[in-house]
């Protein structure tokens, strides 16, 4: 592997919990702060830098790649918010062929054309889908890509089960090389035990919250809008939290390999906070607790 | 705990199901793979089978995917393939096969088969990739889909055939000798009047598949025709004899009186097919006598092979020719309760003889049983040459790979390929004390 230009972070999270807004934002508040960015969005459904670039089209390398045999990098990319550098991996349809091997294919190609290189990036963010169900979405942070890795949860339990499936295989390639833990990112946080819910989850694998993201109404108008809240509402809140989160990943080059639960550890951890909740909820009161 | 295999004489299970297709007169293989899998089938295997190739070797159809394939599904390579095939190849049966790569990515092939067959192409498929087994598994996956698929292409049935004798569990080329032996195991059923339906080789087409449910009887010749065997009990109700080997001179005898009596046959008129067939075999027996005590025929060996040459070679071998069995090593894998069958047919053999079985399909394990076991004489694959010219022992290439002979119908089973093996067998032993002699008196 030649050199490395600039920090490489992979960012992974179970699917529809606000990986590609995160990304996106942090992305923008990155640019926003006079860093040259790469965002590299690796999921067939190629809408992770959409906010970035005001929903236009953009050609995915995937695409790119089946039609023509020579694919330049000015074909897939295209320059968003802040001039960041968007690319979409791409990958298949639903039910057909194996994206796995397309995010494979695509990071590949990135390096053959040497768009790191050329472009000498700061940063490159990889928002990475969904679960890393098979070798293939682990490409990101196995040797030589990502340096290290965020994992976006919510404190939804299937959420915090993709999160240690994550642990689990950052804990598989770390040792020969692969990324570390950056951290853990708690998005949409509202319900009143999320955030001590995640807290007690990083304590539990030995890892850390970098930030929490408050669910706000602020991301979903932007959203609407085609563009980041760093963008749309940069003044507000909810982009300081995106500024900070982006802070915190350029100051802080602190990770670790993380310690998962296994299947039932995760299933009691999982069992003694369904009981807390319950008894929150219904205002029980352990010795005198109240008094 | 896994362990590496050294010189593997079992290609995987596309193989196999390749093997099966070429062997059918008419049956065109189509792969879906990458463009390796036929090369290294042509090279691996078909280039091994001097004289018993198919015409024309590399020239598979085949899908040859590439990466776009993978990441994007090849269903729709295939179905070009497929048009394009029947296109340019004349045959009566299509049958497509996939590899490693097409089944990881889950191509849809029952859906491109279904498309084929709405175009009237005559089509069936079986999902074979090398990591579902090895040779042996292809074989059966073929058989199956054979067994399966063929009844509902819809074409003209052939008359039904009484007597009929469907021949299972030989596999084309991993048993060299598979055309020469399966006609000869046709001709002895002929001899007590029944119809032999082998299956594979020459005049062998897509009927003679047709044809499977009406067998008054299945044959099963090695561990491998016991699944489909099972098959077609399930499907069409026909009883089956299994033999765990090939039936080698008077082997032959008690094989075609099993099946008599299966079948309820005339017993007298059986008896005298195998009194003129076992005469003929005596006669030749006392005629290399001579030369049998001359130059010491009555030797140890070691014998490496699949299950079902491994049984019928060395009983005859012991039984009938007086040899010593000194190693006897089994290399197709056959499943953990065949082996235990397999370990009590050959104890009776074994007894007071302090010869040994192994299973083993690595070449330097193999190697160095042979080279421990001290064997005077060697019947092996082309890979136990070296160990036998390191042991001064003679060698009878007899199991696959086989790469010193033209085999086109050869054959070592029955009577006939008694009397084969005797020829073969004798001028091995004659050549290395000719050979042995010459370095001697070289030496002097």
């Amino acid at each position: 592997m030649s050199k490395k230009h600039g920090k490489h972070i992979a960012i992974y999270g179970k699917g529809g919990i606000g990986k590609s807004t995160t990304t996106s934002n942090i992305s923008a508040a990155l640019a926003e702060a006079g860093y040259r960015v790469i965002q590299i969005g690796c999921d067939p459904k190629s809408d992770s830098t959409t906010i970035l670039r005001g929903g236009n089209d953009l050609p995915t390398v995937l695409d790119t790649l089946r039609e023509k045999s020579k694919v330049k990098i000015e074909d897939v990319s295209a320059v968003g918010f802040g001039g960041v550098l968007c690319i979409e991996a791409g990958g298949p349809v639903p039910g057909v062929g194996c994206a796995g091997r397309g995010i494979n294919a695509a990071v590949e190609l990135l390096q053959e054309l040497r768009l790191f290189e050329e472009y000498k990036p700061d940063f490159v963010l990889y928002d990475v889908l969904g679960d890393v169900v098979c070798g293939g979405f682990a490409v990101p942070i196995r040797d030589g890509i990502a340096d290290r890795a965020f994992v976006v949860t919510s404190s939804d339990f299937m959420a915090i089960f993709a999160a240690n499936n994550l642990f689990k295989a950052i804990n598989k390639y770390a040792p020969s090389g692969g990324a570390r833990l950056g951290g853990v990112i708690a998005n949409s946080i509202q319900a009143p035990y999320a955030q001590s819910l995640i807290d007690d989850f990083t304590q539990q694998t030995g890892t850390s919250v970098v930030g929490y993201v408050p669910r706000s109404f602020t991301v979903s108008q932007s959203e609407l809008y085609g563009q980041t809240v760093i963008e749309a509402v940069p003044k507000s809140e909810q982009a300081d939290v995106y500024r900070n989160l982006a802070r915190f990943i350029d100051e802080n080059e602190d990770s670790v390999i993380p310690k998962p639960l296994n299947g039932p550890e995760l299933k009691r951890w999982a069992r003694t906070w369904g009981d807390r909740i319950f008894e929150v909820e219904s205002g029980v009161v352990h010795n005198m607790e109240s008094i | 705990m896994a362990h590496h295999i050294e010189g593997s004489r079992n290609s995987c299970a596309l193989h196999g199901a390749l093997q099966v297709i070429e062997a059918i007169e008419g049956a065109v293989p189509v792969i879906h793979s990458t463009a390796g899998c036929g090369a290294q089938h042509f090279l691996g295997v078909n280039r091994l089978n001097a004289g018993s190739d198919s015409f024309g070797g590399p020239p598979v159809a085949s899908s040859n995917i590439s990466e776009k394939h993978v990441v994007f599904g090849g269903s729709s390579r295939l179905r070009e393939q497929l048009k394009n095939t029947v296109k340019i190849v004349e045959g009566d049966l299509y049958f497509i096969v996939t590899g490693c790569s097409t089944e990881m990515v889950g191509d849809d092939i029952p859906a491109m088969n279904k498309e084929g067959r709405d175009q009237d192409f005559q089509v069936i498929y079986a999902n074979t990739p090398g990591f579902r087994g090895d040779v042996h598994q292809g074989y059966q996956l073929a058989v199956k889909a054979l067994i399966e698929q063929l009844p509902t292409l819809g074409k003209a049935v052939p008359p039904k055939v009484e007597g009929l004798v469907n021949i299972l569990g030989i596999i084309p080329h991993q048993d060299p000798f598979w055309a020469g032996n399966l006609e000869e195991l046709g001709r002895l059923l002929e001899g007590i009047g029944l119809k032999a339906n082998l299956l594979f080789g020459y005049d062998q087409g897509v009927s003679a598949w047709q044809k499977l449910p009406d067998a008054a009887l299945n044959v099963v010749l090695s561990v491998w025709g016991e699944a489909p065997a099972l098959l077609l009990e399930e499907r069409y109700n026909t009883p089956w004899l299994a033999l765990e080997g090939l039936p080698v001179g008077s082997a032959a005898g008690a094989f075609l009186r099993q099946v008599t009596e299966r079948l309820q046959l005339d017993a007298h008129r059986t008896e005298l097919f195998i009194e003129s067939e076992e005469k003929r075999l005596n006669r030749y027996l006392a005629s290399l006598a001579d030369t049998y005590y001359r130059a010491g025929f009555q030797r140890e060996f070691a014998l490496i092979g699949e299950s079902a040459q491994v049984v019928g070679v060395s009983e005859f071998l012991t039984r009938t020719l007086g040899l010593l069995p000194r190693t006897l090593i089994i290399t197709d894998n056959p499943p953990e309760e065949s082996r235990e069958a397999l370990i009590l047919r050959l104890t009776t053999l074994l007894e007071g003889a302090g010869t040994e079985l192994f299973f083993s399909e690595d070449h330097g394990e193999i190697t160095d049983l042979v080279r421990n076991s001290g064997a005077e004489v060697v019947l092996g694959s082309a890979l136990e040459e070296g160990v036998a010219a390191e042991l001064g022992a003679a060698f009878l290439q007899l199991s696959f790979p086989l790469s010193d002979r033209v085999v086109l119908n050869r054959s070592y089973a029955g009577y006939r390929g008694a009397a084969t093996l005797l020829e073969e067998l004798g001028s091995a032993i004659l050549s290395h004390s000719y050979q042995s002699r010459r370095i001697l008196q070289e030496s002097y």
